[in-house]
């Protein structure tokens, strides 16, 4: 028992959560430190770090009080800020490396930051609720640290964390990747929707997600919602991601094994142990977990398929704070409402359903009628549905387009489509530097016009013939962005052009068409 | 550095007044200018001519020579130890000193700048507009004030908004000097620049007073050395559209805070330039100063300089050279340009390092002694610090001046005398007493260039301009039998059908919606870029295309993957296209809604008029590669490929 040696992945990256309104008063400061990766860095560090980024926020204040800091651009590092919630800023420095390809776009980094919060979120709540809950720290502290690591363990990479890098400008972090379903799919789909919630008892307003393997089918969630859970489901709950150790094709998961925290560091049914040395600025999380008893949604492996088809959390007991249940709960932002995860699995068809905790006064029981309803009424549909969507389903590389390498984002809907990662890899680092930097670039122009006038749309195109002779292009129009290169087109800007055009018509309603 | 100070003395000579005649007098009038300014208790030595001055005076002899005066006491602002005079002056001997400009003599450095320097901003326009009309002359915004300019950008591009701005010229020198970092209207500017010292002591702000934001300065010293302390050097720190780019340059630091939409390596660039305009006035051994006294405080240093660096800012929105690292020259004859250099040739050989014949930022010609060659950033920095500093318009100097890039340790000796009211030729040398010998080197090159009429086609070359895109002649596929001339006069050879596009042209700028270029030849490290025309005609859009290219120059450098070959860009302002080969670079703007095929076509057209031109546009053979023999007709493929 203790804490795993956090050293792992330490090397060039660290990522800190800290609250300014806290440690104002000199000697205070280890009380403003809610979260530090890696964890056995000395406190001196720890506060230099924080203490930077502290400073960096109160300063550009002076001249942009409107837009916070959001980066710091040194020569060996990038420190990349993300307000997480008024006062508690969440800061990750990574190391610049580029030997080791530790070439990053901060756009992709801040998109972690968002990541993991937002999933913070929908299990526990705000971070702010939580202090308030135990002003001590120590309840908020806890729930950080097992979550966060929990999260980080999805970017080992043998012993490295890796986080997103140029090798991933053909991905966009928090959205969803749908299927494509014919009509006649369609329509199957609702229908079991329709079942599936109405399964509820009574009239309580349930959702629902529907995901074919690693993509969204169907979804009654709000955007931000969706993508949240859509992570979620991608992270732990698809077939994918429950065999554990098959790598998913999914950006978002990295298929290692390891654990940045041992598995067997919490025992289960243990009894909460309150440490005689405990003070409210002890940072040290091991033991504030053992003392809080903390719910770890994002710990692998701990989701698994029971006998009826639906999937359940292997729980230590006591878990999952002040809900007398072993099905976990999440938070919806639409509606501020708790709800019950509710997962069926059945071959390549996941189905979340969730019901809110309001509507079930009688906790487990209400679920298990529940749960007893889909597997009565709409079993079959299921089954239908699930065949009808693998016969029109053309595997992994289904949406790949060949001579094409691309991303297509509706910033609108959250929506995301690319070529398949397999197909990525067949880029030559260059192009993919190429386009990693264009898309920073593109990230700035469109902040930047965000900043200017938040209802104006920045309209962009970008072609650009590289040193080794790929086009690397990038197109923003009315909310929806493409980003592509193309190797194998050596031949005239019009030539690239024109391909955009084809790419357009076909496969994006021709959106980034010019006519 | 408060260059609007009451006290302001000019110490010009007169023009036939050979500046070492009589040191001592110079001296003691240049003394007199030591004030105490009391509002701030440091001593305001508000001229360079002062420091140098100084340096005339043996060890010591500033100190008697104050001693007749009421008892200055200066107080050092922020090292708070209470050094007198002398502590001062010797630090101010040393850097002359250690710069070997011992025994130089005198400047010409003028204070207060006198408004307005006929701006010659806008590239080409400027030349026509200062004597055509008023509008066109590359003015930056209402006296330098950044903070309209947000509602500036936002204003469509029909140019009728900003005319009221574009009829006040931009006057160079320190504005809002009462500004400090507690002023809302100091925080909204939109490009700060400041220089400071590695203890945290203000040297330059662009706006607002350097003793007020002693503090301020202190804060971005803490969060440079505390990035340098862990190990690392910070570059830049971005916030909302707020840049604050850092650049250390061993003692001295300096930092832009802005929130235009230049990108970090442009803002970084603009920096360098900075630096080098500092070391062109103090030379790189002011480092010793900062060894042997990190509190040193080197602004009486630069007293006085104000107007260079504004000018120099300034420069940043209308000067395509400041991101180019290339010149421009002014579009001339062949056989007058060549007139021009055999003069300067004949000077070179008699112990001149280079000699320059410049009309406001555009060379007319330039010859180096053997294998000397001048970096176009030390053309830059020199003729800004010219151009910038009104003494040198009225009597002839000799000045100690630092080329960064040609020996940033060392100072050379620039004399400077106006041929007319915008030509001016600068002849450098290593020797500190040759001021006769180029006086009578100048007499001679002035006389032969009034001889053969260079100056009188300088000046018509400025009222014609050069390149426009309403005259971007047709491609024309078969071999150029003649010569297309660009623009002089006579031998323009304009048919019916060219006058009439032209026409049809008319505020819509040239063909397939072209409304400007820059052609850069890597060879020559020379640019040509056209006249703004309508629509880019308001300094406000000039400025916005500026940075348009910055950002496009900046795009296809970057340092880790390119150079890029090709770019192609279309926002809600311009399309920009920019092709870049091993001989040249094309940087051309367009309409929005250019097609893309016209445009890839109009560019062709573009290299080939240049091509057909460039006898004119361009000085030839003022480059160790000849560009001619090596690239211009080997080379056939140059088409967009």
């Amino acid at each position: 028992m203790g804490l795993a040696s956090t050293t792992t992945g330490s090397e060039g990256i660290q990522f800190c959560i800290f609250d300014l309104k806290r440690g104002q008063e000199e000697g205070q400061e280890l009380d403003k430190i809610l979260f530090f990766f890696p964890t056995d860095l000395p406190f001196s560090t720890q506060l230099s770090v924080i203490g930077l980024s502290e400073g960096l926020i109160t300063f550009t204040r002076i001249f942009s009080p409107e837009a916070a800091c959001e980066v710091i651009e040194a020569e060996r590092h990038s420190h990349v800020f993300y307000q997480a919630e008024p006062d508690i800023w969440m800061v990750m420095v990574v190391e610049k490396n580029k030997e080791a390809e530790a070439i990053w776009r901060i756009g992709a980094l801040q998109q972690v930051l968002k990541e993991v919060h937002s999933l913070f979120m929908m299990f526990h709540g705000s971070i702010r609720a939580l202090l308030e809950k135990e002003p001590g720290g120590g309840l908020a502290r806890s729930h950080l640290y097992f979550f966060v690591m929990d999260y980080l363990t999805d970017f080992l990479s043998g012993k490295k964390l890796q986080l997103p890098s140029f090798r991933d400008c053909l991905k966009e972090r928090g959205t969803v990747q749908m299927l494509t379903v014919g009509r006649e799919a369609a329509i199957e789909v609702q229908s079991l929707v329709r079942v599936v919630e109405s399964a509820c008892a009574g009239n309580a307003a349930c959702s629902s997600l529907v995901l074919f393997q690693d993509l969204l089918v169907s979804t009654t969630l709000s955007p931000d919602d969706t993508v949240n859970l859509f992570a979620y489901a991608i992270l732990r709950l698809t077939p994918l991601a429950l065999s554990s150790g098959s790598s998913s094709w999914s950006y978002l998961r990295k298929g290692s094994p390891a654990s940045l925290i041992t598995t067997g560091f919490i025992p289960g049914n243990s009894v909460s142990v309150t440490e005689p040395t405990y003070t409210s600025r002890d940072t040290s999380p091991g033991r504030q977990g053992q003392r809080y008893h903390v719910p770890r949604p994002l710990q692998r492996d701990k989701w698994s398929k029971g006998k009826d088809g639906f999937l359940v959390l292997e729980t230590s007991g006591a878990e999952v704070g002040g809900l007398n249940s072993s099905t976990p709960t999440v938070w919806l932002r639409q509606t501020d409402e708790r709800m019950y995860l509710c997962v069926f699995q059945q071959k390549n068809l996941t189905i979340i359903l969730l019901i809110p905790v309001s509507s079930m006064i009688n906790g487990e029981q209400g679920i298990s009628m529940v749960k007893r309803q889909i597997l009565e009424n709409a079993s079959l549909k299921i089954l239908k549905v699930d065949e009808k969507l693998s016969r029109g389903w053309g595997g992994e590389n289904a949406y790949h387009v060949r001579g094409y390498r691309y991303l297509l984002f509706d910033g609108d809907r959250n929506v995301s489509r690319a070529s398949p990662p397999g197909k990525v890899t067949t880029l030559s680092k260059d192009s993919l530097l190429s386009l990693n930097r264009l898309r920073e670039e593109v990230d700035l122009e469109k902040n930047r016009a965000r900043h200017d006038d938040p209802s104006h749309e920045k309209d962009l195109e970008v072609c650009i013939r590289a040193k080794n002779n790929a086009w690397v292009i990038a197109r923003v129009t009315r909310g929806k962005e493409l980003y592509m290169v193309l190797e194998k087109a050596n031949e005239t800007l019009l030539y690239a052009s024109d391909a955009v055009e084809k790419f357009s018509n076909r496969y994006c309603n021709g959106a980034f068409s010019l006519d | 550095m408060e260059s609007d100070s009451d006290i302001s003395t000019s110490f010009d000579v007169a023009t036939d007044q050979n500046p070492n005649t009589n040191p001592p007098e110079t001296t003691e009038e240049q003394l007199q200018t030591l004030t105490v300014d009391e509002t701030y208790g440091v001593a305001d030595l508000n001229e360079t001519s002062n420091q140098r001055g100084m340096d005339e005076a043996e060890n010591g002899s500033v100190v008697a020579e104050v001693d007749g005066r009421p008892e200055p006491q200066i107080e050092e602002l922020l090292a708070g130890g209470p050094p007198t005079i002398s502590a001062v002056s010797e630090a101010v001997e040393e850097v002359l000193d250690l710069s070997s400009a011992g025994d130089t003599l005198r400047d010409d450095f003028e204070l207060e700048a006198d408004p307005p320097l006929s701006p010659s901003s806008s590239g080409y326009a400027g030349e026509r507009g200062s004597s055509i009309t008023t509008s066109a002359s590359g003015i930056e915004e209402v006296d330098g004030d950044e903070i309209d300019e947000i509602d500036e950008a936002m204003a469509p591009l029909d140019g009728s908004g900003d005319a009221s701005s574009d009829s006040v010229p931009w006057i160079p020198g320190k504005k809002h000097v009462d500004e400090d970092d507690a002023s809302i209207s100091w925080r909204k500017r939109k490009k700060h620049f400041f220089v400071l010292s590695h203890s945290g002591k203000p040297i330059y702000s662009r706006y607002g007073d350097e003793y007020k934001l002693a503090g301020f300065s202190a804060t971005l010293q803490a969060i440079i050395s505390f990035v340098e302390n862990g190990g690392d050097h910070v570059k830049f720190v971005r916030a909302g559209k707020h840049q604050v780019v850092f650049l250390v340059k061993g003692p001295i630091y300096l930092v832009c805070i802005s929130c235009t939409e230049e990108p970090y390596e442009a803002l970084r660039g603009q920096l360098d330039l900075i630096y080098g305009q500092t070391i062109l006035i103090l030379t790189k051994s002011v480092n010793r100063c900062f060894e042997k006294n990190p509190k040193f405080d080197m602004t009486p240093l630069l007293g006085g300089t104000d107007a260079v660096y504004s000018s120099l800012i300034h420069s940043f929105s209308w000067n395509p050279a400041t991101f180019l690292h290339a010149y421009t020259c002014l579009p001339l004859a062949y056989p007058t340009r060549q007139a021009a250099g055999a003069i300067l040739q004949d000077v070179a050989e008699s112990g001149v390092l280079f000699a320059i014949l410049m009309c406001k930022h555009k060379v007319v010609s330039l010859v180096g002694a053997q294998k000397a060659s001048l970096h176009p950033d030390d053309m830059l920095l020199l003729s800004n610090f010219i151009v910038s500093c009104e003494s040198f318009r009225t009597s002839e100097s000799f000045s100690p001046i630092c080329l960064p890039r040609y020996n940033p340790m060392a100072f050379l000796y620039a004399y400077v005398h106006y041929l007319d009211v915008d030509t001016y030729l600068v002849l450098l040398t290593t020797s500190s007493d040759a001021f006769y010998h180029l006086k009578d080197c100048r007499i001679r090159i002035e006389m032969v260039l009034l001889k053969s009429n260079v100056l009188s086609e300088v000046q018509r070359s400025m009222l014609d301009g050069g390149l426009r895109v309403e005259d971007l002649p047709p491609l024309d596929p078969s071999p150029r039998s003649g010569f297309l001339s660009l623009h002089l006069g006579q031998e323009r050879l304009v048919t019916e059908s060219q006058e009439r596009l032209k026409e049809a042209y008319l505020g819509i700028g040239g063909p397939a919606g072209l409304w400007h270029f820059i052609y850069r030849s890597i060879f020559l490290d020379q640019y040509v870029s056209s006249e703004f025309s309508p629509p880019i005609n308001s300094s406000s859009q000039q400025k916005r295309l500026c940075r348009a290219y910055q950002k496009l120059y900046a795009s296809m450098h970057d340092r880790g993957i390119g150079p890029h070959k090709t770019q192609f860009r279309r926002d809600e302002n311009y399309v920009l296209l920019c092709w870049m080969t091993q001989d040249f670079e094309l940087y051309a703007a367009f309409d929005p809604l250019a097609d893309k095929a016209l445009a890839i076509e109009t560019c062709n057209r573009v290299c080939q008029w240049v091509r057909d031109v460039e006898n004119e546009i361009f000085l030839l053979g003022a480059s160790p590669f000849s560009w001619y023999g090596c690239c211009l007709w080997c080379c056939k493929e140059w088409r967009w490929c």
